[in-house]
């Protein structure tokens, strides 16, 4: 891949990891936004999007509630995408798709980490913050805000490391490409749809509301 | 039917005790002890908008929570129970012995806390309580949401 | 209207920006509610806003997208001088219901409905039409409710719960769970469709299958694992036997 497309990546990957939390959360931070404009920067659409829709489907999963845990599908899905590109479309998603949750799994593990240092940061000043200090509130929240900026832009160096040594050295024979394209697309339709239950759930008359758009669907596909 | 859960949050009615617990438990009803907010209406009024239309919340003092124990438990009603704070907690189980199992879904930081996990902080005198609970037979964990890991008490002191 | 309005709007973008476990959004709020407080009875150098910020900056956990309502209506109540408990409350008060309006009309209703409405027109139209329509759906919703939150928030003071009331916002609370889940149901099939078209029936099989095995460890056998960690799992164990075979 081209430096200039690596660098564009690396932009890329640090806005859409600041979006999750940290910076606006305009949702740029979903797979679908993330793989797809990933893929238009290092060339290949194609491929981004099919990373982008598997990785979306996993995402569906992701209901933050409170300071609860969730992993990083748009970190990983900007990681999946370079490592998709260009490949021929069966080869490049199952193997893309592993990254990418490798990826999202160390993005949901290091938000902890951060925000354990941050914890730190601000037991240590307890008590100017309580006195209304404001310089050391700003000066306490902008540490916040730049250590995000350090942790999301080390991951996208790690997924597009992850994404040049995958690509260099594991062969995967056609065959075995299908089965796990298949099994990354099955477990992601499976967490669509136990979120679809979730959903439902919470919604009043839900399960009437999800069996008719999955018969809807179902009709749209044959017809 | 029965009390699903007895709940220490000091945020109360939040999203991971409406949506999250509350897709798993499906609670009919939510009973908030706490005595500053059973004497309050307009704080009250807050936490009713916070709760889904089937869900009914009830606003009690921790002592009448502890008194209304059996009768939920025996009830027709899926209740959640819950108490902002550990000594609540120790009031309310002191005042209803049947209650054999709490959670522990958060508790912040305020005075001279210690943290245990990133969502619990407890003082000496907090955690002496949850040891006194413990050995009269309660079964204490700490867990946020439902498809979290739950945490037990010997893990954490 | 209010100075300050403007400056706390823009910061209120940066609520999460210290996330922490002590105090969780405590110093976002503290930061999104400051332009609104020079103001107070003494400007900066007084006591008035230096104990409001030591009491916006304690812990604080609410919907990011619905913390200008707290942001506005305590602002609104430091102005009016109302006492510090009685703040105190308000504070305890307003987090926890807002984060589960939150919760319950953002991250599992809109979110959910404008991401698989997306996915659909993914199928249908090009890639960045796509990502363009989940972004505008998502986000119409998104920064009304910062916007109105904010202004509401300032409006009604200590009197939120009106605001609340909104009838647009109880709309939206009925409304975005079920235009969710039929978004979500209708995704399934389609999105299945299209990115299996060029398997072969026995892919399929295999594809429908792993779906049907992930619903049920997913929701029955291990609820806790979640889909990322089971995705690794799973595929790093296709990985082994392929290369093994």
């Amino acid at each position: 891949m081209e430096f200039t497309a690596m660098g564009g990546l690396l932009v890329w990957g640090t806005l859409v990891g600041l979006d999750l939390a940290t910076l606006a959360q305009v949702m740029i931070a979903r797979p679908i936004v993330a793989g797809v404009v990933a893929g238009l920067i290092v060339g290949d659409v194609q491929s981004g999007l099919i990373v982008g829709a598997v990785l979306e489907l996993f995402a569906m999963e992701v209901l933050p509630f409170g300071a609860a845990r969730y992993p990083d599908y748009g970190l990983g899905a900007v990681a999946a995408s370079a490592t998709a590109a260009g490949a021929p479309d069966v080869f490049g998603i199952g193997i893309a798709v592993v990254v990418g949750l490798v990826i999202a799994y160390l993005g949901e593990t290091s938000i902890q980490f951060v925000r354990q240092r941050t914890t730190v940061d601000v037991q240590r000043h307890r008590d100017a913050i309580d006195a209304g200090d404001v310089r050391i509130i700003y000066r306490l929240h902008r540490r916040g805000v730049l250590r995000d900026f350090g942790r999301v832009v080390s991951l996208t160096v790690v997924g597009l490391i992850l994404s040049v040594i995958v690509r260099a050295t594991v062969p995967v024979t056609l065959r075995g490409a299908v089965v796990l394209s298949a099994v990354a697309i099955g477990v992601g339709l499976g967490t669509t749809f136990v979120s679809g239950v979730r959903v439902a759930r919470d919604a009043r008359h839900g399960w009437i509301w999800l069996v008719s758009g999955l018969v809807a669907g179902a009709a749209w596909v044959v017809q | 039917m029965s009390l699903e859960l007895v709940r220490v949050d000091d945020r109360l009615i939040h999203g991971q005790v409406v949506v999250g617990w509350g897709r798993e438990l499906r609670p009919d009803l939510v009973v908030l002890a706490d005595d500053e907010v059973a004497k309050n209406d307009w704080e009250q009024e807050l936490y009713r908008l916070g709760v889904p239309d089937g869900m009914e919340v009830k606003f009690t003092t921790v002592d009448q929570a502890a008194g209304g124990v059996e009768a939920w438990a025996n009830g027709s009603c899926k209740t959640i129970i819950l108490v902002s704070g550990i000594d609540a907690l120790r009031r309310l189980c002191e005042g209803a012995p049947s209650i054999r199992k709490v959670n522990l879904g958060g508790v912040h930081n305020e005075g001279d806390r210690h943290q245990h996990l990133p969502y619990l902080f407890l003082s000496d005198e907090e955690a002496h309580q949850l040891r006194s609970l413990a050995t009269r037979g309660i079964e204490i964990t700490a867990q946020d949401l439902p498809n979290a890991a739950p945490v037990a008490l010997t893990d954490l002191l | 209207m209010k100075r300050g309005l403007g400056a706390a709007m823009i910061r209120l973008f940066v609520f999460q920006g210290s996330m922490n476990h002590e105090r969780l959004q405590g110093l976002g709020m503290a930061v999104a509610i400051e332009p609104l407080l020079r103001d107070l009875n003494g400007g900066r150098a007084g006591k008035a806003y230096r104990s409001a910020m030591g009491r916006a900056a304690g812990f604080f956990n609410t919907h990011p997208y619905l913390a200008g309502l707290a942001v506005g209506s305590i602002a609104k109540a430091e102005h009016e001088g109302v006492p510090p408990q009685q703040i105190e409350r308000l504070r305890t008060a307003l987090k926890g219901p807002l984060g589960s309006l939150g919760d319950r009309i953002v991250w599992a209703g809109v979110l959910p409905a404008a991401a698989a409405i997306g996915l659909i027109v993914l199928t249908l139209a090009h890639p960045l039409v796509a990502a363009a329509t989940f972004l505008f759906l998502f986000n119409a919703v998104h920064v009304a409710l910062r916007v109105w939150g904010l202004l509401a928030g300032w409006r009604f003071g200590i009197r939120v719960a009106e605001a609340l009331r909104h009838p647009v916002l109880q709309a939206g609370l009925r409304l975005s769970g079920p235009v969710a889940a039929v978004a979500i149901g209708f995704a399934i099939p389609v999105v299945a469709e299209w990115l299996t078209v060029d398997f072969d029936g026995v892919a399929k099989w295999g594809t429908a299958g792993v779906a049907a095995a992930t619903v049920i460890t997913m929701r029955w056998l291990v609820p806790t694992l979640g889909a990322a960690r089971l995705g690794i799992l799973v595929l790093a164990m296709t990985l082994v036997l392929g290369w093994l075979w």
